[in-house]
């Protein structure tokens, strides 16, 4: 089976296709098909169907989408169904519309984001670093994050393979070698998926305090964050974008793993369509998820200087702090919270400058 | 080039189920995994109609298209075979295909669900053919023995045919026109019937 | 041929390596010379190294409260791998087939999945507190890590076997499992064996003294 990717439409008239492809598949059809033929003056009661046979056909055939529940002496799930007409429908979607918008939109953000970073470059501290250093993170809530950050890859990597191993992959490799992939992959998806719910639930016990409301968030995003208009907005310990970005995470991450959890326990029984529909909420939601974890590893490594460090030691620069973050820049500033860079140099085992010179007289003498 | 198919005369099958029998026992079938079965729609009414349902071996399959890891594979007769070795479990083939004809014989939550089976037309799979490894995987190869599948074979009413889809097809029109059926009743009317 | 060596010289070469080495480790803490204790003996120092010994598992309350992190992690990590060891239907088979001659009744299905979760994400918090706490950070060797991800490594790639289908992913499996036991005598995953003698010394050390350690 070949795949041949026909002229790419631009992003968001895909994005609208499988939302509304989605919503056509999620939602069955209303109308009701009828071969009764219309009333008519020699017979105005109607003409009911005189052959019972294609009555019987029709329901079977199911194209109003109701599916006709028969009886079969082997036990098991849906084996009274004869015909599931879903199935082909959701088998076509996942191949033609979900793979190829899940390839685009990745590899459209992927550029989007190498463009901004041509054109933009990495947005610098303002007026440097100051070598003051200010608390941001607990052991904790790193060790939350970073989890949360390795499960997901993990996820999002196997679960890639399983989605577009097939035209992607499997040429390069082969079939024998591509099975051994896809089969350490769906394991691995598999097993890992709770641990993402895990996660996320821990990563919603420490982290929602910095993610509420608060005033002024809605003046940062009516400006875009400093987009529009001129300078930096004030903002508190999170602005508004990462506050989006982890009620995104919380709430779609939840719905990815829970229908994750349907696709993983068919011991309940429960029915194709289910399945499919799960399968479907699933692969948009990871979509989401995928899409703003590129900008947001972008954002926390190359995009600003100085992010990625309070995530990794704890502390960020007290420069850093006052231009992207300044109400609780302030407030740490008041309570006294910040650390020297030789203290902080201390901390990482590193030898602190002024020690270094002094280390440097001793030697010389 | 033949093309197989498989055709179950609604109006002949009593739902005797001795297709599922012989399925089951000529392929060593394990216990959970049912490659033929028989869904009566109807039943008690008037009207009340079965069919035997197995692997359609569609032309342009849904299993197919939709296997991750494309383990599907039409032999020159259009029967649609899998490769065991290569199949990851993961059942998408049982979501797509419209006649339910996957099985697993695993069903646990987190689980894999175990190598899928499904009929293969008797006609076993990519191992050699009749040998010991292909008997153990995917039953009993009847088609390179130059015969038919054992479940139209076993059919007490000659409801299920299988064989080449034109010699099936004229069969039942031979049969359409002896029951004296027309368009305004596909069933038997017992005034023109010749039987 | 790959195949004849991961299940046949390797795995006995892995195993000779890692019972010879273990031995030896052990006999050599064990067997060290010690300087005499000139202290004065207040109390029996035997049963109390034999008390430490169990004692340990739970923290002093003192500081239990700054180390949730690894004990939670630890227990959930440790439990679960060996639970997963030992009692996984695929383990259980293995032990009787190649090296035993007996086996036992595994656990349950569910019983291994939630094993293999708690083992998992234990490991992986108490590797990411040990980059993220700055003293364990400080005080952390490469061996520390290198033994944290090669026991990854090990439980991934079974992982990643679990179909029990494909030959090569078992192999891998097996492969890495030998890589961990030739490893296992020279690194920090001798604590499986040496934390006995460790705690004993302590107890028995202030045991003597009168000291509940």
């Amino acid at each position: 089976m070949s795949f041949r990717l026909h002229r790419p439409t631009p992003f968001f008239l895909r994005l609208v296709t499988i939302l509304l492809l989605a919503v056509a598949i999620l939602l069955p059809p209303t109308s009701g098909a009828s071969n009764i033929p219309p009333k008519s003056p020699d017979y105005p009661q109607g003409v009911s169907s005189i052959n019972p046979g294609s009555d019987l056909w029709r329901e079977v055939r199911q194209r109003d989408g109701l599916i006709v529940d028969g009886i079969s002496q082997v036990k098991g799930v849906e084996t009274g169904v004869l015909i599931n007409v879903r199935g082909d429908q959701w088998a076509r979607f996942r191949i033609n519309e979900v793979t190829k918008t899940v390839s685009y939109a990745l590899v459209g953000v992927f550029g989007i984001l190498v463009l901004v970073f041509v054109l933009r470059g990495k947005v610098g501290i303002k007026g440097g670093r100051s070598g003051r250093v200010v608390r941001r993170f607990t052991d904790y809530e790193r060790i939350v994050h970073w989890t949360l950050t390795i499960v997901f890859l993990f996820l999002a990597i196997t679960g890639l393979i399983l989605l577009l191993g097939r035209p992607l992959l499997l040429p390069l490799f082969g079939k024998e070698v591509f099975a051994l992939f896809a089969s350490a992959s769906k394991e691995g998806h598999n097993l890992f998926g709770p641990l993402f719910l895990v996660s996320l639930l821990m990563m919603l016990f420490s982290f929602t305090r910095h993610n509420i409301y608060e005033k002024g968030d809605l003046g940062w995003l009516l400006k875009l964050g400093g987009l529009i208009g001129d300078g930096h907005p004030s903002v508190g310990f999170f602005n508004m974008g990462e506050k989006f970005w982890y009620w995104i995470v919380i709430l779609i991450g939840l719905v990815v793993s829970i229908s994750g959890l349907i696709l993983v326990s068919p011991n309940f029984g429960q029915g194709r369509v289910i399945m499919e529909i799960s399968h479907l909420v699933h692969v948009i939601g990871a979509l989401v998820l995928m899409l703003g974890s590129l900008g947001h590893m972008y954002m926390g490594t190359i995009g600003i200087e100085g992010a990625l460090q309070g995530m990794t030691s704890g502390y960020v620069d007290t420069n850093w702090a006052d231009a992207h973050h300044d109400r609780w820049s302030r407030e740490c500033q008041q309570k006294g919270l910040t650390l020297s860079a030789d203290e902080f140099a201390r901390l990482r085992g590193e030898t602190p400058a002024a020690d270094a010179e002094v280390a440097a007289q001793e030697r010389a003498k | 080039m033949a093309r197989m198919k498989f055709y179950c005369d609604a109006e002949r099958c009593i739902e005797c189920n001795a297709c599922v029998t012989a399925c089951k026992n000529e392929h060593d079938i394990p216990w959970g995994v049912n490659r033929r079965r028989v869904v009566t729609i109807k039943d008690g009414e008037q009207g009340e109609r079965s069919l035997s349902v197995a692997c359609m071996h569609c032309s342009d399959a849904p299993c197919a298209a939709v296997c991750p890891v494309d383990i599907f594979y039409t032999t020159s007769d259009g029967i649609v075979l899998h490769d065991k070795d290569l199949c990851i479990g993961c059942g998408y083939c049982f979501y797509a295909c419209p006649f339910g004809a996957p099985q697993f014989p695993e069903e646990a939550a987190f689980s894999s669900r175990g190598k899928m089976d499904k009929c293969t037309f008797c006609a076993g799979g990519p191992e050699d053919d009749n040998s010991s490894e292909e008997y153990k995987k995917y039953g009993r190869n009847r088609i390179a023995e130059g015969k038919l599948p054992l479940c139209a074979e076993m059919c007490s009413t000659h409801a299920l045919l299988a064989g080449d889809a034109d010699v099936l097809s004229d069969i039942y029109r031979k049969r359409v026109i002896n029951r004296g059926a027309s368009a305004f009743d596909w069933g038997v009317n017992f005034d023109k019937a010749k039987l | 041929m790959i195949e004849y060596l991961i299940d046949g010289p390797l795995w006995h070469l892995s195993l000779a390596v890692f019972g010879i080495g273990v031995v030896w480790k052990l006999g050599s803490i064990v067997f060290a010379s010690r300087r005499q204790d000139l202290s004065v003996a207040r109390a029996a120092a035997g049963p109390a190294a034999f008390k430490t010994v169990f004692s340990r598992f739970i923290p002093h309350k003192e500081i239990s409260s700054q180390i949730v992190i690894p004990l939670v992690a630890g227990y959930m990590f440790h439990l679960g791998l060996f639970a997963l060891l030992f009692f996984a239907v695929p383990h259980v088979s293995f032990l009787e087939q190649n090296l035993l001659g007996f086996g036992w009744t595994p656990m349950p299905h569910w019983a291994f999945i939630v094993s293999a979760q708690l083992a998992f994400l234990g490991l992986i918090i108490l590797w990411l507190r040990r980059m993220t706490n700055p003293v364990s950070r400080l005080i952390s060797t490469l061996d520390d890590h290198v033994v944290a991800i090669l026991t990854f490594v090990v439980m991934l790639t079974g992982c990643f076997a679990l179909l029990e289908g494909a030959t090569a992913l078992r192999l891998l499996h097996r492969f890495t499992v030998e890589l961990w036991l030739i490893y296992f005598p020279f690194s920090a995953l001798m604590h499986t064996f040496t934390f006995i003698p460790s705690r004993a010394f302590t107890g028995a050390w202030f045991g003597r003294r009168g000291i509940d350690a």
